[in-house]
C-alpha cells in the first residue's frame, strides 16, 4: 500500500515538532476568528452556528421534487434546502426539446421555466433558511431571475433571501457540462453577480473545486484550481465591473469535495481558509474582516462511493462527514450510499442525514473549534498542501490565469493525468478500496439496496406538460420581452442583461427560449444541439 | 480479426450525459491494449454515433453511461439494425443499476461493464464480443 498523500508526497511514520518548526502560531494559524483564519472564522465555532445539514434533491417532476424537499425536512434537514436541476435545464434546453424530452427529470429537477420554480417552491418559504440551486453555470442568471420574480410575487424582501443559485463558469471542463461557450457563461455570471451585489442580495455564487476533484483531481490541484478561479473572477468583478472588493469578496462560496484521506481532507480545508485570507488581504487589499472569510461548504465525495457492497459507503460517508465537521464548514451535503447506482432513495437520503446528525449530536465534534490544530501531522499536511497548491497555481498564473490555462488545455491535461494515475493505483493495488480491489465478494452475495429510477414515461409526461403549457402563454408578451433581450444582448459584454432576463422570465419565457435568443445575439445557433429553430419572430 | 486490421472501437457518451471520466479512462485502457479508439465525447445522439460507425467502419461501440439515458441506447441499437449494422456489438459501462442490466441485454446490448472492473476484464470483454460477432457472420 502506498504511504503518500494523494498528491504524491511521502508520509513518514511519525511527525514531531521538527516537522513544523517553521510554523508561527500568530502568523500562520491565529486563534479561531483571527487572521489568517486557518482555524476558522468564529471563536465559538459550531456553538454559535451549527453547519447546515442538507441533502441535494431533484428527480422527476417539480412537484415530485417539492414533495422530496418536504420529506427531507421531516427527516431532519436543517438550515437550508439544496436542489439540482436535470440535464436539459442545465444546458439549458426545454423539457419538450427533442433531446430534452428524453432526459427530463433525470438526475435533477426540470427547472426550465418560472412555472417549474413556482411548483418546486410551493409551500416552502424563501426566507429563514438558505436556498441553494445547483446544476450548471449556463442557467445561473435564469435561476436568479426566477427568485427575483417569485420573491416579488410573494411580497418577500429579496434582501432577506440567502443561499446560492448561481455557479462558476468553468464546470464545463470538469464533467458538469452545459451547452454554452465559456464566453457566454462568464458574461452572464458576471451580470448576475453584479446584479446581486448592486441590489444587496445575500446570495452567493458557487465557485467550486468539487467538480474538478470529483473528476479525478488531487487535493493540492483542487486548492490551486479553486484559488485560480476565485482570483480571476474577483479580478473581473473589481476591474471590469467596477465593484468594491469588500463587496465582491462576499460573492463566492466553495464546495469542497471531501474524500477518504481523512487528515489530508482536513488539512486541505484549513489551508484553503488561509490561502483565501492572504489573497483577499495581500492582493485585493481587503478592508473588512468579512472579506477575508471564504464560505466553505462540504460535499462528501461521490467518487468514493463504490458500486460493489454499497452499504460500505455509509461508513465512508461517516468518515468524510466527520472530516468536514472537524475542518470547520458552513454546510454539508452527502453523497449517498447508492450514489454509484442511482439518485438517492428515501432510505439512502435518511441514512445520509442521520450520518450528519450522529456526527453533530453524538461525537462531541461541535464542542471545540478546530480540534486538530497543533497536531504535528495535521499542521505539516496543512502547510504542505498549501505549498504544493501555490506551485500549481503559479503554473496556471504563468499561462495567464484560469481561462487562459483552460484554453491552453493545461488544466484538462493535469486532470487527465491525475485521473489515470488514480486508476493505475487502484489497479496495481497501491491504493486499496474495500469491495473493489480487496475483500471482493461474488456479485450474487452482494447487498441488495432499493433503487430510485425515473422511467421513460416520467420524462415524456414532463415534456408533454411543457408542450401543452407553452400553448397557454401570452405569446405576444413573450415575443416582446425576448426581442428586448435579444437587442440588449447585442450591446456588448458589459451591458448587464439581468433586467431584461428578469422581464423575460416574468413573461414566462422558458430557459431554452431565453438562452436561445442570447445565443443568436452572439451569432450562434438558437439551439445548442442544432435541432430546433427559434419559435418567435423577433423585432 | 486476423486480417491484420486493428480492432476499432467508438467510445462515446450519449444524449446530455456530461460525465466523461469513465469514458476517458476506458478509451485509454483500450488504446493501451493496442486498439484504435474513436472517442466522440459528449452530446452524441444515436444518429451521430451511427454516422461515425459507418464512416469509421468500427468493430464495436462502447457507451459510457451515468444514470438513466437508456432509451437512447435502445434507439442506437435499433438504428444500427435499420442500417444493417446490427452485427456491431454495443457495450455499455458505467453506473448502471443491477436491475437495469438484464433489461439492457434484452434490448440487444452485448455486455454491461459495471464500475471497478480491471483493465483486463474490460479489454477481454471487447475482444470476446467482437470475436463472437465475427464468428456469427462466418
Amino acid at each position: 500500500m502506498k504511504r503518500e498523500t494523494d498528491y504524491g508526497q511521502p508520509i513518514k511514520a511519525v511527525y514531531t515538532p521538527k516537522d513544523i518548526e517553521d510554523l508561527d502560531y500568530e502568523k500562520d494559524l491565529g486563534d479561531p476568528g483571527s487572521y489568517p483564519y486557518t482555524r476558522g472564522y468564529y471563536r465559538d465555532g459550531y456553538r454559535s452556528r451549527i453547519w447546515t445539514q442538507r441533502m441535494t434533491a431533484g428527480l422527476g417532476s417539480s412537484t415530485d421534487t417539492n414533495k422530496v424537499l418536504k420529506k427531507y425536512r421531516e427527516m431532519g434537514q436543517r438550515g437550508g434546502i439544496c436542489v439540482i436541476c436535470d440535464r436539459a435545464a442545465a444546458m439549458p434546453i426545454d423539457s419538450d426539446h427533442p433531446i430534452g424530452r428524453k432526459e427530463a427529470g433525470i438526475l435533477g429537477w426540470p427547472g426550465s421555466s418560472l412555472l417549474e420554480f413556482e411548483e418546486l417552491m410551493d409551500g416552502i418559504p424563501l426566507t429563514g433558511h438558505s436556498i441553494t440551486l445547483l446544476g450548471s453555470s449556463a442557467c445561473s442568471a435564469l435561476r436568479l431571475a426566477y427568485l427575483v420574480v417569485l420573491a416579488e410575487k410573494r411580497g418577500v424582501n429579496l434582501q432577506e433571501v440567502h443561499g446560492s443559485i448561481t455557479e462558476y463558469p468553468f464546470a464545463n471542463y470538469f464533467g458538469q457540462t452545459d451547452g454554452q461557450p465559456l464566453e457566454i457563461n462568464l458574461k452572464l455570471l458576471l451580470d448576475a453577480v453584479e446584479y446581486i451585489i448592486r441590489n444587496k442580495i445575500r446570495m452567493r455564487t458557487g465557485v467550486l473545486s468539487q467538480h474538478f476533484q470529483e473528476s479525478g483531481g488531487n487535493n493540492a490541484q483542487a486548492l490551486a484550481v479553486e484559488m485560480a478561479m476565485l482570483d480571476e473572477l474577483c479580478g473581473l468583478l473589481v476591474n471590469e465591473r467596477g465593484l468594491d472588493f469588500d463587496d465582491v469578496a462576499l460573492f463566492p462560496y466553495e464546495l469542497v469535495s471531501v474524500g477518504t484521506r481523512f487528515f489530508e481532507e482536513i488539512a486541505k480545508i484549513r489551508a484553503l481558509r488561509r490561502m483565501w485570507a492572504k489573497l483577499a488581504k495581500e492582493k485585493f487589499n481587503a478592508k473588512t474582516e468579512k472579506a477575508c472569510h471564504l464560505l466553505v461548504a462540504v460535499h462528501t465525495s461521490g467518487r468514493t462511493m463504490t458500486y460493489q457492497q454499497p452499504l460500505n459507503n455509509i461508513v465512508r460517508c461517516a468518515i468524510q462527514t466527520l472530516a468536514g465537521a472537524i475542518a470547520g464548514c458552513t454546510a454539508i451535503d452527502n453523497a449517498c450510499f447508492d450514489n454509484a447506482h442511482a439518485e438517492p432513495s428515501p432510505l439512502a437520503a435518511r441514512m445520509s442525514l442521520n450520518t450528519q446528525h450522529i456526527v453533530a449530536d453524538e461525537t462531541g465534534v461541535t464542542d471545540v473549534v478546530d480540534p486538530l490544530a497543533g497536531s504535528y501531522f495535521v499542521e505539516y499536511l496543512t502547510s504542505r498542501v498549501e505549498e504544493e497548491a501555490y506551485k500549481i497555481w503559479s503554473g496556471i498564473e504563468a499561462l495567464g490565469g484560469m481561462s487562459a490555462a483552460l484554453k491552453a488545455g493545461y488544466i484538462q491535461n493535469m486532470l487527465k493525468e491525475s485521473m489515470q494515475k488514480r486508476h493505475r493505483e487502484m489497479e496495481s493495488e497501491e491504493r486499496l478500496i474495500v469491495g473493489v480491489n480487496e475483500r471482493v465478494i461474488p456479485p450474487e452475495e452482494d447487498f441488495e439496496i432499493p433503487i430510485q429510477e425515473v422511467q421513460e414515461h416520467d420524462s415524456e409526461n414532463i415534456a408533454r406538460r411543457m408542450e401543452e403549457w407553452k400553448q397557454t402563454r401570452n405569446v405576444s408578451l413573450i415575443r416582446e420581452t425576448l426581442s428586448r433581450l435579444h437587442s440588449d444582448a447585442k450591446k456588448g459584454s458589459r451591458y448587464n442583461l439581468m433586467p431584461s432576463i428578469v422581464e423575460a422570465v416574468r413573461s414566462y419565457a422558458t430557459a431554452g427560449e431565453i438562452m436561445g435568443v442570447i445565443r443568436q445575439a452572439y451569432g450562434l445557433s438558437y439551439d445548442p444541439l442544432n435541432m430546433i429553430e427559434c419559435p418567435f419572430e423577433l423585432d | 480479426m486476423d486480417n491484420g486490421k486493428r480492432t476499432k472501437v467508438i467510445v462515446s457518451m450519449i444524449g446530455l450525459d456530461g460525465h466523461t471520466v469513465g469514458g476517458e479512462v476506458v478509451a485509454g485502457i483500450l488504446r493501451d491494449a493496442g486498439m484504435e479508439v474513436v472517442f466522440l465525447g459528449i452530446y452524441q445522439t444515436p444518429e451521430m454515433i451511427v454516422q461515425t460507425a459507418i464512416q469509421e467502419d468500427v468493430d464495436a461501440i462502447a457507451i459510457s453511461s451515468h444514470a438513466s439515458n437508456y432509451n437512447q441506447i435502445e434507439e442506437l441499437i435499433n438504428l444500427l439494425r435499420e442500417n444493417n449494422m446490427g452485427d456491431i456489438p454495443v457495450l455499455c459501462g458505467g453506473t448502471i443499476p443491477k436491475q437495469q442490466i438484464p433489461r439492457l441485454k434484452a434490448k440487444g446490448v452485448a455486455e454491461v461493464v459495471t464500475p471497478g472492473n480491471t483493465s483486463e476484464v474490460i479489454v477481454n470483454c471487447v475482444i470476446s464480443k467482437v470475436k463472437s460477432t465475427v464468428g456469427r457472420e462466418s
